[in-house]
């Protein structure tokens, strides 16, 4: 019933006790990074002082430009040489964020990936098809090992090829597969197209869907085109990636595993704290993280935290699905993507000028990102070459930065919102395909 | 004098050609020839010959459109069979790339002309003219 029974239902007393022993003893290794060493003098943090948990609201917020302003090894507590992996964001313009893990960090992310994935049903008997890029992205190798260390058969398959995947389903009996939501409704194109059905022709019996937003309703319908049952994971890669949170058999929320991290809701704008239930952000503190720790870490992901127990016998407590952004992040087929890289790019562009509008759209083959851009006049000379070699050229550098290849829509001058004031840059027509 | 048509980008959308129109035929300003070249990513580039291209460029930007001016070769058509295809076939030969052409009448109504636009109208012309093809300047297309 549980990877880690003792430590999965540990009763809440005790889990803020082990929470306040770990959290002090990351303070005492955080304290050794140039970024928090400066932070805790001006704030006076004193670990010693913490007397309970729900006092970690005494300690400053990190935030996504405290990583960048401090790229790459201001947060590092190890010398240089100490870690012996790094993932990072993407991304050419301006600093990446970057996280580095020691070997214990490794082991303990493996090992909460393997308790997340044994808590949504898989067993060491499943073999588990890892359909996601691999490399910087976390899904990759953070699925990997820690399907492997559940006991898993892992087939490294990584993105894209549909009918290779369904191939590679077919020929090593896959019951266990990790995708964005997205994807697998493409994937279930191809097996139509191939005359099979998911259902009869595969041992599909669960799928782990995440790193994208999704519905109710999506996961509904994932799980009837599939015959399967789909759990919900979440992570971030400033928080090792996937294994933060994830949904147990009862598909009521997901439990955040609060041995290794602190969970808080604040209200966004003031930055106050929100009671249980009520929709803020997410600010994550690692309690078992040694190379790199990051507290009160504002994620920007909104969600709430579910009142009461869980039927499963859990003890830690469990967020709602995502709901949105406290900022203005996309995500479009697992990537994340700030307008800012797109407008930096579309800079190096003076003959479509600084206007644009992001149009995110649900096409036959998938999600797409369209940019519509202005042509300027004094640019134009009337040569339509230029113009097509012009576009290839903004979608090229596009892809370059953000790893998805955008659609390039040139418009007529003035067509587009004005750069002044609070321009809407994005427009999201993204439809939940439930009714395939 | 050289010959020039008026390039403008435009939408592929409804209505887009017609607000073009409306602003040449409110400053009185004759086309001649129009082509529309569309590229599949919906957009396109109106050709236009008109009578005082310079004007119709100026009054084009002014109302915000992006209009140029292009060099353009013009020749007369012989009423020949295979005259086309032994000049295009020139053009090719020298490597000058044809972005457009298009055919009209002049204002005798008896004179075929082909419109060329073509990146290096200079070696075009010459070329032209070293196979005794006749090129027109701009007062014989607009003023007859």
């Amino acid at each position: 019933m549980y990877w880690e029974a003792e430590i999965e239902q540990l009763p809440v007393g005790k889990l803020d006790k082990l929470q306040l022993d770990r959290l002090r003893q990351t303070l005492g290794r955080a304290v050794r990074s140039p970024f928090y060493r400066r932070q805790f003098a001006a704030a006076g943090v004193v670990a010693e002082r913490l007397t309970h948990i729900e006092q970690i609201r005494s300690l400053p917020f990190t935030t996504k430009e405290d990583l960048r302003n401090h790229f790459p090894y201001g947060f590092l507590t190890v010398p240089k040489d100490g870690p012996v992996r790094l993932h990072c964001s993407s991304g050419t313009t301006g600093n990446p964020t970057v996280v580095f893990h020691d070997r214990h960090d490794l082991d303990s992310w493996a090992n909460l990936v393997a308790r997340s994935l044994f808590c949504a049903g898989i067993r060491p008997t499943d073999v588990f098809q890892n359909i996601c890029g691999y490399g910087l992205f976390t899904g990759g190798l953070g699925f990997q090992y820690g399907a492997e260390r559940l006991g898993a058969l892992v087939i490294p398959a990584a993105a894209g090829n549909s009918r290779r995947q369904i191939k590679l389903m077919q020929d090593f009996g896959t019951t266990a597969v990790h995708a964005i939501p997205s994807y697998l409704f493409r994937l279930h194109g191809a097996f139509v197209e191939l005359g099979l059905d998911p259902r009869r022709d595969t041992l599909l019996r669960h799928f782990v869907i995440g790193a994208e937003p999704h519905t109710e309703g999506q996961r509904r319908r994932i799980e009837e085109l599939f015959g399967v049952r789909a759990f919900n994971s979440y992570g971030l890669s400033e928080m090792n990636g996937p294994g933060v949170a994830f949904e147990c058999i009862e598909q009521r929320g997901l439990h955040i595993w609060e041995d290794c991290f602190v969970a808080e809701v604040i209200d966004p704008v003031t930055l106050d704290p929100l009671p249980e239930g009520e929709v803020g952000e997410l600010v994550l503190t690692t309690l078992d993280r040694r190379a790199m720790p990051l507290l009160r870490y504002r994620t920007r992901d909104l969600t709430r935290i579910l009142p009461g127990p869980c039927a499963c016998g859990r003890s830690h407590r469990r967020i709602d699905r995502i709901s949105g952004r406290s900022d203005d992040m996309l995500i479009l087929k697992g990537c994340n993507i700030f307008p800012l890289q797109i407008e930096k790019v579309l800079m190096r562009f003076p003959e479509v000028g600084s206007n644009y509008l992001i149009v995110l759209q649900t096409r036959k083959d998938g999600d797409q990102m369209e940019i519509r851009v202005e042509v300027q006049k004094e640019w134009f000379t009337g040569n339509m070459e230029e113009l097509e070699v012009l576009s290839r050229r903004i979608g090229h550098e596009v892809r370059d930065e953000i790893l998805i290849t955008p659609v390039i829509r040139l418009v007529e001058p003035g067509s587009l919102p004005q750069s002044e004031g609070k321009a809407v840059r994005v427009q999201d027509l993204r439809t939940f395909q439930e009714d395939l | 004098m050289i010959a020039h048509q008026v390039s403008v980008f435009l939408e592929n959308k409804p209505g887009r050609l017609e607000k073009i129109t409306a602003v040449l035929k409110h400053q009185q300003i004759n086309i001649r020839a129009m082509t529309l070249s569309t590229s599949t990513a919906g957009w396109g580039i109106l050709n236009l010959l008109v009578d005082r291209p310079e004007a119709a460029q100026r009054v084009l930007s002014e109302k915000g459109h992006p209009a140029a001016l292009r060099e353009i070769v013009v020749v007369r058509m012989s009423d020949a069979p295979g005259a086309l295809h032994d000049m295009l076939l020139l053009l090719a030969k020298a490597g000058l790339n044809i972005q457009n052409a298009y055919g009209t009448v002049l204002g005798d109504r008896r004179t075929a002309i082909l419109v060329i636009d073509v990146e290096d109208t200079d070696s075009a012309r010459q070329l032209l003219s070293e196979a005794g093809i006749e090129t027109l300047g701009a007062e014989q297309i607009y003023y007859v």
